[in-house]
């Protein structure tokens, strides 16, 4: 924390605990399809406490998606009421910083240049914002590839930058959806390893969206389930391990228990979206 | 397709239609008022009226054959000669090494300004305007050709390896199969080129079919005959366009 | 030109370079000597096939003579005139079927089947309505490039990767950040393609157009030798068009870093 207090100044002064900062009030998003409205959130409420990590865990088709676009204003179709400290979100706030779960560096920018986007379209002078970019690529640990272009390195480290591009706005809120997703199981634990790390340095308030149970419990303080089609808050587990934590804790027994008894919460979930699947594949191939 | 997007497809599509009308009124009535200068554009009317006067006057279907003709021949010697080359050149990698960047130079050099050439060397004949059309397509049907080939799934090739095929079965039953498509895309591409140089060629150098009647109807100065022949020319193109995409696309889920 | 010498100096070498360099010596030795004996044989018509060393005497007296400069200048204007209109067009017209579903549906497939068909057909209506100068050279360029490039940037822009532009919109870019920070680098690579097709069917179009119908430029030229039955000089200025021409081609490619595409 000492090392970014230079340049990040918010992280300074911790924030206290427990004060809400972001808050999603009976969120219900319906989407037109050919076969008629599909309801992808149904009545989500929820609230994200300032410093905390809080997870959104459901099966594939559950509309936590959605909720990654209302929460970040790309998707502003909806009832109910989001907002950001009070403020109302009726497209993308500037609180906010949103990671793709898709491959989304800029493939004609060098690393440093991506970083330095957002600092771009505020109008930085050159110099300060190439230095702020310098410091967030050195906090995602890519010191060394700042003139490389994303298509010289690895999908992970493409991930990093894209991590990096989003701190370097200094976003009140870390908005990620699935941002491991396309990494595979080793690179995605160490990612996940320098997400927790960075998040617990900078006190960062994160709202992520996974499927990953691992995940969701190696990093969060609260985790919300959701429930297969349509999307429901199903419960909420508050995740009583210590901090800091790393990627060792997956290892111990209170871990063990906690992704046992999400599993069981979400197994039922998963198994009726598989269920909906293959019966539409076979309405899909008998027609 | 759903009902919902056919819709909007069909208002877009008579929108496009609709626009094509109104713009062919507008000259009509500009025209008419003397606003444009009518020895300059002809009314769209004058001109759809020479239509008939221009196919059974100019022998139309003669002309329309002898063009056909050209560019089959020349259809025959590109698959020919342009599908044996992709295929030698992937056989013989050092070749390809050497040869493939020269190719692809060649395909983009403006091959069809040799014509001056080929007229001394075949003469005003149908050879001169059939030999323009092969080697200005060739380029495309070898690059191609060897783009099916060489892009063939590694997988598919060890699959056969496992079962002991010889490599000229390897070569007929998988490879060569499995560039089919990429390859008709070469053929298509080819035939194509060949059109267009065909048509430009007869136009330059006034001999053959449908290029020559646009050069001989502007050289008499008959401006809505010239007009009609060029829509008539624009017209066998399109339509000749759409039927190899139709061929390609039928022949491309038998594989 | 230099660009063509790296061109071929660029090609795939991996492995066995020398055996490759030493192929291709092979090939153009073979092919000149093959060419040199065919002269000398006199199986075809004199003059036809021109020894190489009249061949290389004309390209020697072309290069050299301020005239041939003349006309070289005159072409190269009409190109780059024709590209410079006929790529503002194309790429206004692209940007609009490009963003707009509905104009697409509505006109998109007009200019997909008029893009390949054979353009210099209309020269009797270009220099009705352009005249007999270099207007009608212009023109028929224009009328050849627009197509390709309208179509490629079309394309361009429906194929931007959608998640590029969320990032933009969420970082709140204004519209014309948006439009300079991520529309335009994303499709820089089928813009520069677009312009590449339209500068080699430009090319034609205004040489084909100077063959037919000129008093000055390359094509001009080209048939001043046929009239005159100077086949060397004819060769020499087929040669040096196409070194021009493809060097021209790699010149563009390189300049929007094409070359690179396939590295990364």
């Amino acid at each position: 924390m000492s090392a970014s207090s230079a340049t990040a100044p918010r992280s300074a002064s911790p924030p206290q605990p427990g004060e809400a900062i972001l808050d999603v009030d009976h969120l219900h998003v319906a989407f037109q399809t050919p076969d008629g409205p599909v309801i992808a959130v149904e009545d989500v409420s929820l609230t994200v406490r300032k410093g905390e990590f809080l997870s959104i865990i459901g099966p594939s088709g559950c509309g936590k998606s959605t909720v990654f676009n209302v929460v970040g204003g790309l998707l502003t179709e909806h009832e109910g009421r989001v907002s950001v400290a009070g403020e109302t979100i009726v497209g993308p706030h500037p609180s906010i910083g949103m990671v793709f779960q898709e491959e989304s560096t800029f493939p004609w920018r060098t690393v440093i240049d991506n970083v330095a986007f957002p600092l771009e379209l505020t109008g930085m002078p050159k110099a300060q914002r190439l230095e702020r970019a310098r410091h967030f690529i050195e906090m995602v640990g890519l010191q060394g590839f700042e003139r490389r272009y994303p298509g010289e390195l690895s999908g992970g480290m493409r991930q990093r930058v894209s991590l990096a591009r989003t701190l370097a706005s200094e976003p009140k809120i870390l908005l990620m959806d699935e941002p491991f997703a396309a990494l595979d199981e080793q690179t995605r634990l160490l990612l996940g390893d320098k997400v927790l790390q960075i998040q617990q340095e900078l006190q960062q308030t994160t709202l992520l969206i996974t499927h990953n149970i691992t995940e969701a419990v190696q990093m969060s303080d609260r985790i919300l389930v959701m429930t297969y089609r349509p999307g429901k808050a199903k419960r909420i587990v508050e995740i009583d391990l210590p901090r800091p934590r790393t990627s060792e804790i997956v290892g111990s027994e209170a871990f063990g228990r906690y992704v046992a008894q999400i599993w069981a919460d979400l197994r039922e979930e998963a198994s009726r979206g598989l269920t909906d699947d293959e019966t539409s594949r076979n309405r899909g191939s008998a027609s | 397709m759903s009902k919902a997007s056919r819709g909007p497809n069909a208002l877009a599509f008579a929108v496009g239609i609709g626009c094509l009308v109104v713009f062919l009124l507008v000259m009509e009535a500009l025209i008419q008022f003397g606003f444009v200068n009518r020895f300059i554009i002809p009314p769209p009317s004058e001109v759809a009226m020479s239509f008939e006067r221009v196919i059974v006057e100019e022998d139309i279907l003669h002309r329309f054959l002898l063009t056909a003709t050209e560019c089959l021949t020349a259809g025959v010697m590109l698959t020919v000669f342009g599908v044996i080359g992709g295929v030698l050149l992937h056989r013989f990698k050092l070749l390809q090494q050497a040869c493939e960047t020269w190719i692809a130079a060649a395909a983009s050099a403006p091959v069809v300004l040799m014509y001056p050439l080929f007229l001394v060397i075949f003469g005003r004949s149908a050879w001169t305007i059939i030999m323009i059309g092969f080697v200005a397509a060739l380029p495309p049907v070898i690059l191609k050709t060897l783009e099916g080939l060489s892009d063939t799934r590694r997988v598919l090739v060890n699959v056969g390896k496992s079962f002991n095929l010889t490599p000229m079965q390897s070569f007929w039953k998988i490879l060569f199969p499995a560039a089919l498509p990429t390859i008709f895309v070469g053929i298509r591409l080819g035939l194509i080129f060949a059109l267009i140089n065909i048509v430009g060629v007869e136009f330059l150098i006034n001999f053959g079919g449908l290029g020559q009647l646009i050069n001989e109807l502007a050289e008499r100065y008959d401006l809505a005959g010239t007009y009609a022949a060029i829509c008539f020319v624009i017209l066998v193109s399109v339509v000749f366009f759409m039927s190899l995409e139709r061929i390609e696309r039928w022949l491309r889920p038998a594989h | 030109m230099a660009a063509t010498g790296s061109l071929t100096a660029s090609a795939p070498v991996r492995g066995r370079p020398n055996r490759v360099t030493l192929l291709r010596i092979g090939i153009i030795v073979a092919v000149l000597a093959g060419w040199e004996l065919l002269s000398r044989s006199g199986w075809l018509y004199r003059d036809v096939v021109p020894s190489l060393f009249a061949i290389g005497k004309a390209i020697v007296a072309l290069l050299s003579s301020g005239e041939y400069y003349f006309h070289l200048g005159v072409t190269a204007g009409e190109i780059l005139a024709a590209l410079a209109i006929g790529g503002v067009l194309g790429l206004i017209v692209g940007l609009l079927l490009g963003g707009n579903r509905f104009l697409a549906a509505a006109f998109e497939s007009y200019l997909y089947y008029l893009g390949p068909t054979p353009k210099i057909i209309f020269f009797p209506i270009l220099i009705m309505w352009f005249g007999v100068g270099p207007g009608s050279k212009i023109a028929m360029g224009v009328l050849s490039a627009f197509f390709p490039i309208a179509l490629s940037v079309a394309a361009g822009m429906r194929e931007i990767d959608r998640v590029l532009i969320r990032v933009g919109k969420s970082f709140r870019a204004t519209t014309w950040q948006m439009a300079t920070k991520i529309y335009v680098p994303a499709m820089r690579h089928p813009i520069i393609n677009g312009v590449r097709l339209g500068l080699g069917v430009g090319l034609i179009g205004t040489l084909l157009a100077e063959t037919k119908l000129s008093n000055k430029g390359i094509g001009y030229l080209i048939i001043q030798a046929y009239t005159l039955f100077d086949m060397p000089r004819m060769y020499a200025m087929l040669i040096v068009l196409f070194v021009l021409a493809i060097g021209a081609n790699a010149l563009v490619g390189r300049l929007g870093g094409l070359s690179n595409i396939k590295r990364r």
